[in-house]
């Protein structure tokens, strides 16, 4: 014990000194933020020599700097600043754009999740389990591995694409952000090293002290990743809230100011959970069509267990999704009321409609693929009469919450209607009673998700029957106080009943932590009815898997379209105007087909990925599939 | 859908011939009639399947821009396409149907998206040359009343706004509650009362607690009600009405912005038309427009006040049209109805040029032997009839009669909007809704 103690102290250590030499060109590239803190004082001496320096007032944090960079350019509609081709550049750059986010979204989250599985493997007693756990991680990672060339070619395209489309803008935003280009070109190689490691040393890094390095190279990548993912944020967060530059856009020479704008941090939490989500749709898409296509039981019993373990995994990250939304939605309110009020209430609020209708879609099929999953256990029927009453909770929390408050419509729409609201629905729609809904709608899912981790289990714990009178009440009060401050929410003024979102949004995270801690100890230790018939799963529920993924990609694509055009006619917002024939916003139409086309395009080009990926499959070791249904060890993901 | 059928096979002839190829092949090369049979079928579902698949394609590729609503049925028929296909080629079922259940989300969600009303954000409001300086308060208050709400007379009707953007937060009638700012009725004679709030501070910017003291260095503080309205469109933050200031601050810095400032920027006189319109709404006798933009001058600095000219030069200047209009008034403003008729545009009865049923006639067009432009599509035919007229010119009309200027004169939203229109005239059908 004591020489594996001692063991993970060293890896821990060899982790941070390998951290921090991949960190250490940043430091060194990072002097910027000094200067920028320090630039009064310069600024002051030289004036004190007698030299002018021109100062400018930062557009966010209001502090002073010495100008260091060119004011944003005024572009004219011409081909010095527009050049293209016989097509709508605007389209081109949206594709280029959105292919690149999937692709680096997927090679960014699979590595968090092989770093998740491969240390259950790692930490299991179980050495049969351990082995599949291992399997499992080198299958994602195998997958990310095509992915990843495909996404630095999309990345150079992207490049291409913006010098060759948007010369003036590319040339703006690159002169403000050099540094930390070639830091994210650097990350990049580091990337890449790392994970070439990590994959082929997979093998010889195999067992005891050494797959102890290999996990915390995991670990490596992922921070690395991370960082990239980070970098990349702060050119979005500039072009939607600017920051570190004066009034006309010239650079005050803080870079930390350009990169953390008042958005960074919401976009950053926002888009690493999405990550995780996409991540486990496709991962989980990926072994729905494994499924769907084996022969053998055997590997029935394997995709199925790997589309489960993808699918809990991206849920996981589903859940804390919308509250990650809310903050940025917070601060996008805080940094400019007008912006929010395009979003939620105004140009785009249509989105939010579809948006709302995706989130429903979500929950409705997590919830119907795990209802299935509970058909291969046996014991879990005592659970199946009481699905009806969860299908009417989640339909009437469905209802609710996609019932829209405010309408944006034409003027003659308006004046059939009466006015903004809805005669009868206007009345409903209010943010209280929707938040009710979605949390009616997530509790829901934690209890399902519950009902299936004890499916075929008895706790044997002394105080069982304590405990689950306890858990039981626990939800119907969690239900009463939400349906309850949701119905509240009618009789109290609009500004107060924003209020009520933190009472509603805590009640559903205690649930989901509370009652998953409180079921773990109850079921350590418990009887089993039956083992988990792995591969026994019906066919319909794979197809829950694929809408799933479809629509957690489409939802992407949606988000990350609402956030781009928020800016309405500014490259970038208040700073550089667009002056292309494109600075005006598509309807909700275009958008949703053009949406739809990217989903395509990407989901045609990763099956063909995963082909790519098959050519060279790695067999499953027969010991991990032995005995495999029935007397297969049951993952620790799932009970 | 005749026309859809042509152009599929147009594309896919040659993925047809070589099915058709493969149904002779089997014909000949199986002697098992069993097998034949089932050889034949599946081929002949392949065919089926095929020509839907293109005809998808067919559709998408023609009115991608269009307004039409049926751009999800090319996604359905895909999903039909695959689902077929899977129940006869069983290897590569599993495939398939993840493909044809993909397909069918993507068309599920596109319909979604395309049955929602259809709102489209404009291209930012152009500068117009206005000689503010003859205009009488009437007209003064009026554009003042455009510059808020879009339009004269529009100020009660819900969803209205204009450049200022002031209706997404503030109320402007009694009874009306301003969630987000405070309810401008009664505003001339409340900003005379707040000059004697403590909290403002009036002659003595040094001892408010607010995010910003002054406007500008030395700008000093508002000393009449109508200073005070300038002040407060320059500087939110000098004074906050209670309970509406930036959450978390204690009310010490507003979440309005500066007005004259991206990205609302208006100039000073556009200013004054606001404070004209704000008094002369309630009855009241308004300050002279000197007098107002003098107040303005005072809290905005020289070097800040929008140089009109200089957005001029940035952006879009003799447009005829800047797509923002209804499609019948870029039809008016560029002269179309003048030379041409167009079923459904209100005027548009001309004979100098070939009456516009595009729907209808751009495809014969597009296959008349005589024509020699580059278009490839119905819609890309009307857009180079357009911009280059002389690609090809209807008979018996004569060349050179129609202005080669209008790729310069109309903005891409305009013409986009034209093309849009026209493209759904068609020949003895009613004419399109004007969007």
């Amino acid at each position: 014990m004591g020489l594996l103690t001692g063991k993970r102290v060293f890896s821990i250590m060899a982790l941070c000194m390998m951290v921090g030499l991949l960190l250490l060109p940043i430091v060194v590239a990072l002097p910027s933020p000094a200067i920028g803190e320090e630039a009064p004082a310069v600024g002051d001496e030289a004036k004190k020599d007698g030299e002018k320096v021109e100062k400018g007032r930062d557009v966010y944090y209001k502090t002073e700097g010495i100008v260091v960079g060119a004011p944003a350019p005024k572009t004219t509609d011409g081909p010095k600043d527009y050049p293209r081709y016989n097509f709508e550049s605007r389209v081109l750059i949206w594709f280029a754009n959105q292919q690149h986010l999937y692709y680096g979204s997927f090679v960014l989250a699979v590595p968090i999740f092989c770093m998740i599985i491969e240390f259950m493997g790692v930490v299991t007693k179980d050495k049969a389990l351990a082995k599949r756990y291992d399997q499992l991680a080198y299958d994602f990672i195998k997958i990310s591995l095509t992915a990843y060339s495909l996404t630095a070619i999309l990345g150079g395209i992207l490049i291409f694409t913006f010098l060759t489309l948007y010369p003036a803008f590319f040339s703006y935003l690159s002169g403000i952000f050099r540094p930390v280009m070639h830091i994210y070109a650097l990350m990049f190689v580091a990337e890449s090293g790392t994970l070439y490691i990590y994959y082929y040393g997979w093998d010889k890094m195999r067992e005891g002290f050494l797959k102890w390095i290999h996990l915390s190279m995991s670990v490596v990548l992922n921070i690395i990743g991370t960082l990239l993912m980070f970098l990349a944020n702060s050119w979005i967060g500039f072009m939607m809230s600017p920051a570190g530059v004066d009034e006309q856009g010239r650079f005050l020479g803080n870079i930390w100011h350009v990169i953390h704008t008042a958005l960074w941090n919401p976009l950053n939490l926002h888009r690493i959970l999405g990550n995780m989500a996409f991540g486990g749709g496709v991962v989980a898409a990926y072994a729905a069509y494994k499924f769907l296509a084996s022969k053998t039981d055997e590997d029935r019993a394997h995709y199925d267990w790997m589309g489960y373990i993808a699918m809990a995994l991206g849920v996981a990250f589903l859940i804390p999704l919308p509250f990650a939304g809310y903050w940025l939605m917070r601060e996008v309110y805080a940094y400019r009321q007008q912006m929010g009020i395009t979003l939620m209430g105004g140009l785009l609020a249509w989105l939010f409609i579809i948006q709302a209708t995706m989130i429903g879609i979500l929950f409705l099929s997590t919830n119907y693929y795990l209802w299935q999953a509970m058909g291969r256990m046996r014991g879990a029927e005592k659970y199946q009469r009481y699905i009806k009453y969860l299908v009417f909770l989640l339909a009437c929390g469905y209802i609710v919450f996609i019932t829209p408050h405010t309408m944006v419509m034409s003027p003659a729409e308006l004046k059939a209607m009466g006015g903004q609201q809805h005669p009868v629905l206007g009345n409903y729609g209010v943010m209280s009673a929707k938040n009710g809904g979605i949390n009616v709608i997530i509790t829901t899912t934690v209890l399902s998700f519950v009902w299936y981790m004890r499916g075929n289990k008895v706790s044997t714990v002394s105080w069982a029957k304590f405990g689950n009178i306890f858990m039981g009440v626990f939800f119907v009060c969690a239900y009463i106080n939400i349906i309850w401050l949701a119905v509240y929410g009618y009789y109290i003024p609009a500004n107060v009943r924003v209020g009520l979102s933190v009472p509603q949004v805590a009640t559903t995270l205690s649930c989901l932590f509370f009652m998953f801690a409180l079921n773990s100890v109850m079921m350590r230790g418990a009887k089993q009815m039956g083992p988990i018939e792995w591969g026994k799963i019906s066919a319909r529920s794979q197809y829950a898997l694929i809408m799933l993924a479809t629509a957690f990609t489409w939802m992407m694509g949606l988000m990350g379209y609402i956030r781009s055009s928020v800016r309405l006619f500014w490259h970038v917002n208040e700073i550089m105007r667009d002056n292309s024939p494109w600075a005006y916003t598509h309807t909700v139409g275009f958008a949703a087909n053009m949406i739809s086309a990217n989903v395509l395009f990407f989901w045609i080009s990763i099956l063909f990925v995963f082909w790519l990926g098959s050519l060279t499959a790695k067999k499953v070791p027969v010991e991990s599939k032995a005995g495999i249904p029935g007397s297969v060890p049951q993952p620790a993901a799932s009970h | 859908m005749g026309n859809l059928i042509a152009e599929a096979v147009s594309m896919g002839w040659m993925a047809l011939a070589i099915i058709a190829g493969l149904l002779v092949y089997f014909q000949v090369s199986i002697s098992d009639p069993a097998a034949k049979k089932r050889a034949v079928f599946k081929t002949f579902i392949g065919m089926v399947s095929c020509l839907l698949l293109f005809m998808a394609i067919a559709n998408y590729k023609t009115n991608f821009y269009g307004e039409s609503r049926l751009l999800p049925v090319s996604l359905v028929m895909i999903t039909v396409t695959t689902f077929v296909m899977a129940l006869y080629f069983t290897n590569l079922s599993a495939l398939l149907k993840i493909g044809g259940m993909m397909f069918f989300i993507a068309a599920f969600l596109s319909g979604y998206g395309n049955w929602l009303p259809q709102v489209e954000g404009g291209f930012p409001p152009v500068e117009e040359k206005k000689t503010w300086d003859s205009m009488t308060p009437e007209q003064l208050a009026d554009e003042g009343e455009k510059i808020i709400f879009g339009g004269v007379g529009k100020n009660k009707e819900q969803g209205a706004i204009g450049k200022g953007q002031c209706p997404l937060c503030h109320a402007f009638h009694a009874g009306m509650l301003g969630e987000r700012a405070p309810n401008l009725l009664g505003i001339p004679e409340r900003a005379g009362q707040i000059l004697e709030d403590p909290k403002y501070s009036k002659g003595d910017p040094s001892k408010r607690e607010y995010e910003q003291k002054e406007a500008f260095p030395g700008s000093g503080t508002a000393e009449s009600g109508l200073e005070y309205i300038a002040e407060s469109h320059a500087c939110p933050s000098c004074y906050v009405v209670a309970g509406y200031g930036v959450k978390g601050t204690n009310d010490k810095q507003s979440p309005m912005p500066a007005i004259h400032k991206p990205p609302i920027s208006l100039s000073l006189p556009e200013l004054a038309a606001v404070d004209i319109w704000l008094y002369s709404r309630e009855g009241r006798d308004a300050p002279s427009f000197e007098e107002i933009v003098k107040a303005y001058e005072k809290f905005i600095p020289e070097a800040d006040r929008p140089k009109q000219e200089e957005e001029k030069a940035a952006g879009a200047t003799s447009l005829m049209a800047d797509g923002t209009e209804p499609v019948d008034q870029i039809l008016a403003k560029a002269q179309c109805v003048a030379c041409h008729t167009i079923p459904g545009i209100p005027g548009a009865i001309g004979t100098i040029g070939p009456k516009l049923e595009e729907g209808t006639t751009a495809a014969l067009r597009l296959k008349d032997p005589e024509y020699k432009g580059t278009a490839k599509s119905a819609t890309e035919y009307i857009m180079e009839s357009i911009v280059d007229p002389s690609a090809f010119v209807v008979k018996p009309f004569p060349d050179n009669t129609m202005p080669k200027v209008f790729g310069q004169k109309l903005s891409a939203g305009a013409l986009k909007k034209i093309v849009d229109y026209l493209s759904q005239v068609k020949t003895g059908a009613p004419p399109p809704k004007i969007s």
